[in-house]
């Protein structure tokens, strides 16, 4: 196939799920914040945190926060300033969830990556089956109904809500009527390096580095609801939700589809389709000894240390799988373009 | 923190004679845990609070949160589960003081429990009569002499606590037997923060949503016999059961087994499930049931929900059961006369919390006493429960009072009399979206594994009728988020005092550079 349709594909697998994901995320932040955390720590999924996930930048400090400190911290402390402008809701929360969820102007936000999935899907029209493209385009336009204000002024529930039913029906139909073939595959690469990705950028906020005290249980339930497996989890381990315990079963425990392991032994198993010659595939070679190495240390009994260092060679191993990718599949599209 | 709320906060908020108001003083300004709150509302106005109604309905309704209830027309219909829009708030140092009273009473109570099958150290010091105990309907003579893990009889228990004219708490009914209420607790707090989240602004609410987890460590740690992993089942009498919600939301959030009596077995006096890879072995069942319907070889042989050989296996000590067999005796209507004696008893402690000024009939003097007081009095029967026939003076007629002095005197131990309390009261939004003081109680939950564990705040159950006292949902109650504040505002954290964790460097996020590059070019 297509050099530049595969591309495509695979890119609009991509945004999709991160629209998705950054959704998710910002229900459980958004949660987290208002319901709060006991013992009064800042939570583990704060608003900086999100940011640091996206990869977006923070938004401009408003009037009267003139702290100049770096935007890390500051941020959070904008949340909880006092009932100046009690008429307005903290800059941060109100800000970020404007950013993330609506704002044309910033690549990262949530409509951001609808509308790019969109332009994508416009011009696969030949390659996607109608049902998916009018259940995208549908999509983009519901986004284009909410009004901002509103949304921002009753609480973003219902329109995350919106946007992970949208999602699923974008699946939903994917599996229903799109052919089994190699674009399915690119599809279904994009969708799951995204989600692989998205898991492993929150674990890593989220988990301390080894020396810092461990964080409340609490926040580790909070980065399962960010994820969508609280029941999962529960049904999965029937024990107390710890950071060890949630980051475990978000990394290894592949019968959990929005794992780590899962998200990469789907990924191999759609490469294994996409490409022509597997066996001598970079991308699929590694991504064998990903799997293999994920399942292992799951077999590996005792409390697992160095959890942090885990997650960081996972996540370099991943970005050699996506260059790899970008390399073998994409490499001819893109030099026609550049 | 300037706020602007004066005496007129609230137009038209009058507070009934005689009740304490939970947010507002008796000259009208609010009281200062709840000054912030009462600004936010004042701010939304009524229009939005309707709005808002209309919105929680809806979700409600779409996440099949509903109860049932008699139409007009005698058919049941499903109706949203009626949370207030405006959360009951009270402050740390209060709740602090509540913890305490009720930890105190769930021990006195279990260990009540533990003396009524062992020793009958009350009954000899004189303080209980023998008879009384054993002529309560819930005294379970096959669970005599056995002592569960721990020897923790009442796993799970929740007192209904409510507030008198001076503003004092005292506790109204105990309930050790299967209370239900919590998953309403947890469905408000999350409701409540994606209703109004503004709301929360500037407070710092304890959680509730770990009460799963609490509950699971318990149900766990009382298991007999198990290396390493227990398996914890809930048990429900079935979808008919008008709790079934919450058991199969404790279930779903626990992620334990909800099991019907047919799913259990039991072989050797060892319980087990019916899975599909054969029998499980069974180590705690939380039975959300009765005592009477537990095991038809040992309670009603009628029993179609019960498991043969049940109490033959909790004997044998092979399966613990919380709560455990043979609880209800202590929360009797009869025996909460005893429960301040019981803690001083037990515990050499005073009562932190008040009973509600109670009289046993058995005595002639306070008999006639109670009988010339009809009018003022509340009258209810011992072994009932869900306010079942509860007599109330006030708004009874001559001839009710009349039989029900009757129904006294021809069976005088069936019955308790109590002063009447007058509820506290606490603004609630009305139909047309504005505030409104409603009568109020409050049920916290308690969860007692390896020691007492009280979830912050509780289910405040509220009268939706203006001037009713009447909570309970089945006749026109509603609930409202209870909200325990953590006594410093949420402010700052002081620089320093954050532990220092700075996300670490990610590799950059790639947005597919195709569009990109072509925009480029073409510019």
């Amino acid at each position: 196939m297509l050099s530049r349709i595969a591309h495509e594909l695979f890119w609009l697998g991509r945004d999709l799920t991160r629209g998705e994901h950054t959704a998710r995320m910002l229900d459980g932040a958004f949660h987290a914040d208002v319901a709060g955390s006991s013992g009064g720590q800042a939570i583990a999924l704060s608003w900086d945190a999100v940011l640091a996930i996206i990869g977006a930048k923070t938004p401009a400090p408003p009037e009267g926060a003139v702290d100049s400190a770096p935007h890390l911290e500051s941020s959070l402390s904008v949340a909880v300033q006092d009932d100046g402008e009690a008429a307005e809701l903290p800059q941060t929360r109100t800000g970020i969830a404007r950013l993330l969820s609506l704002d044309l102007e910033s690549p990262a936000s949530i409509t951001s990556c609808v509308s790019r999935a969109r332009e994508r899907g416009h011009t696969l029209r030949d390659v996607i089956s109608t049902e998916m493209w009018e259940a995208l385009n549908g999509f983009h336009l519901s986004l284009a109904d909410h009004d901002t204000a509103t949304l921002l002024q009753t609480g973003p529930y219902s329109f995350y809500q919106e946007v992970k039913a949208r999602c699923a029906l974008f699946w939903g139909v994917t599996d229903r009527t799109m052919l089994r073939d190699e674009s399915r595959a690119f599809l279904e690469a994009g969708r799951r390096v995204e989600e692989a990705d998205m898991v492993l950028r929150m674990l890593r906020v989220a988990v301390p580095p080894e020396s810092a005290d461990g964080p409340h249980a609490s926040e580790a339930v909070a980065l399962l609801h960010a994820v969508g497996g609280a029941q999962a989890f529960r049904r999965a381990t029937r024990s107390t939700p710890t950071v060890t315990a949630v980051v475990c079963f978000l990394l290894y425990d592949s019968s959990y589809p929005a794992s780590v392991a899962a998200a990469v032994g789907a990924l191999r198993d759609a490469l294994l389709i996409a490409d022509l010659q597997p066996r001598v595939s970079p991308p699929v070679l590694r991504l064998e000894r990903l799997v293999a190495e994920l399942e292992l240390q799951r077999r590996t009994p005792g409390t697992p240390s160095g959890l942090d260092k885990t997650l960081e060679r996972v996540q370099e191993e991943l970005a050699l799988i996506d260059a790899d990718i970008g390399d073998r599949y994409f490499a001819l599209a893109l030099a026609a373009m550049g | 923190m300037t706020l602007e709320l004066g005496p007129d906060t609230l137009p038209g908020y009058q507070i009934p004679a005689g009740c304490w108001d939970e947010s507002i003083t008796a000259d009208g300004a609010p009281r200062d845990h709840a000054a912030r709150m009462l600004a936010t509302l004042a701010r939304m106005g009524p229009a939005r609070l309707q709005a808002t109604g209309r919105r929680r309905d809806a979700i409600f309704m779409q996440q099949g949160i509903t109860f049932e209830i008699p139409g007009d027309d005698g058919t049941r219909r499903d109706r949203a589960w009626p949370m207030d829009l405006v959360p009951r708030v009270l402050p740390g140092s209060e709740w602090t003081m509540i913890k305490r009273g009720l930890a105190q009473r769930i021990r006195a109570l279990n260990a009540f429990v533990d003396d009524v099958y062992h020793a009958h150290e009350i009954v000899r010091a004189g303080i209980v009569p023998w008879s009384l105990v054993v002529s309560r309907p819930a005294f379970a003579r096959p669970v005599h002499g056995i002592r569960p893990p721990g020897g923790v009889y009442c796993h799970v228990s929740g007192c209904d606590l409510v507030r008198d004219g001076a503003g004092r708490w005292r506790v109204l009914e105990d309930n050790v037997r299967t209370p239900s209420g919590i998953s309403y607790v947890l469905e408000n707090r999350l409701a409540m923060a994606r209703l109004l989240p503004e709301l929360f602004e500037g407070h710092r609410v304890r959680p509730v949503e770990h009460y799963p987890s609490l509950l699971l460590d318990a149900l766990r740690a009382v298991a007999p016999g198990a290396d390493g992993d227990p398996t914890v089942v809930l048990w429900t009498p079935g979808p008919m059961n008008s709790a079934y919600f919450e058991h199969a939301f404790l279930a779903r959030q626990m992620g334990i087994e909800l099991v019907e009596a047919r799913d259990l077995v039991v072989r050797d006096a060892v319980c087990y499930m019916r899975t599909t890879g054969g029998l499980q072995r069974v180590h705690t069942v939380y039975r959300r049931l009765d005592d009477a319907y537990l095991d038809p070889l040992e309670f009603r042989p009628d029993s179609l929900l019960g498991v043969p050989g049940l109490a033959r296996a909790y004997r044998a000590g092979t399966v613990a059961i919380a709560n455990a067999i043979g609880t209800g005796v202590a929360d009797d209507k009869a025996v909460y006369h005893y429960v301040p004696e019981m803690i001083r008893f037990y515990l050499a402690e005073e009562p932190i919390l008040d009973n509600v000024p109670t009289y046993l009939l058995n005595d002639p003097v306070v008999r006639g006493e109670v009988l010339r007081r009809m009018d003022e009095l509340v009258i209810k029967p011992t072994s009932e429960s869900g306010g079942k026939g509860v007599f109330i003076g006030p708004q009874a007629s001559a001839a009710e009072r009349a039989e029900q002095a009757a129904m006294i005197e021809r069976e005088p131990h069936r019955y308790i009399a109590q002063e009447l309390v007058h509820l506290s009261t606490a603004p609630t939004v009305d139909p047309e979206g504005r505030l409104a003081p409603r009568h109020i109680d409050l049920r916290p939950f308690a969860v007692f594994g390896e020691e007492i564990t009280i979830v912050p705040g509780g289910l405040t159950r509220v009268a939706l009728a203006p001037g009713s006292m009447i909570v309970n949902s089945s006749q026109g109650g509603g609930s409202k988020d209870t909200w325990i504040l953590d006594e410093e505002a949420r402010t700052d954290p002081a620089p320093g005092t954050l532990p220092l964790h700075r996300p670490p460097r990610l590799p950059d996020v790639r947005y597919g550079g195709w569009h990109g590059q072509a925009q480029q070019q073409q510019q």
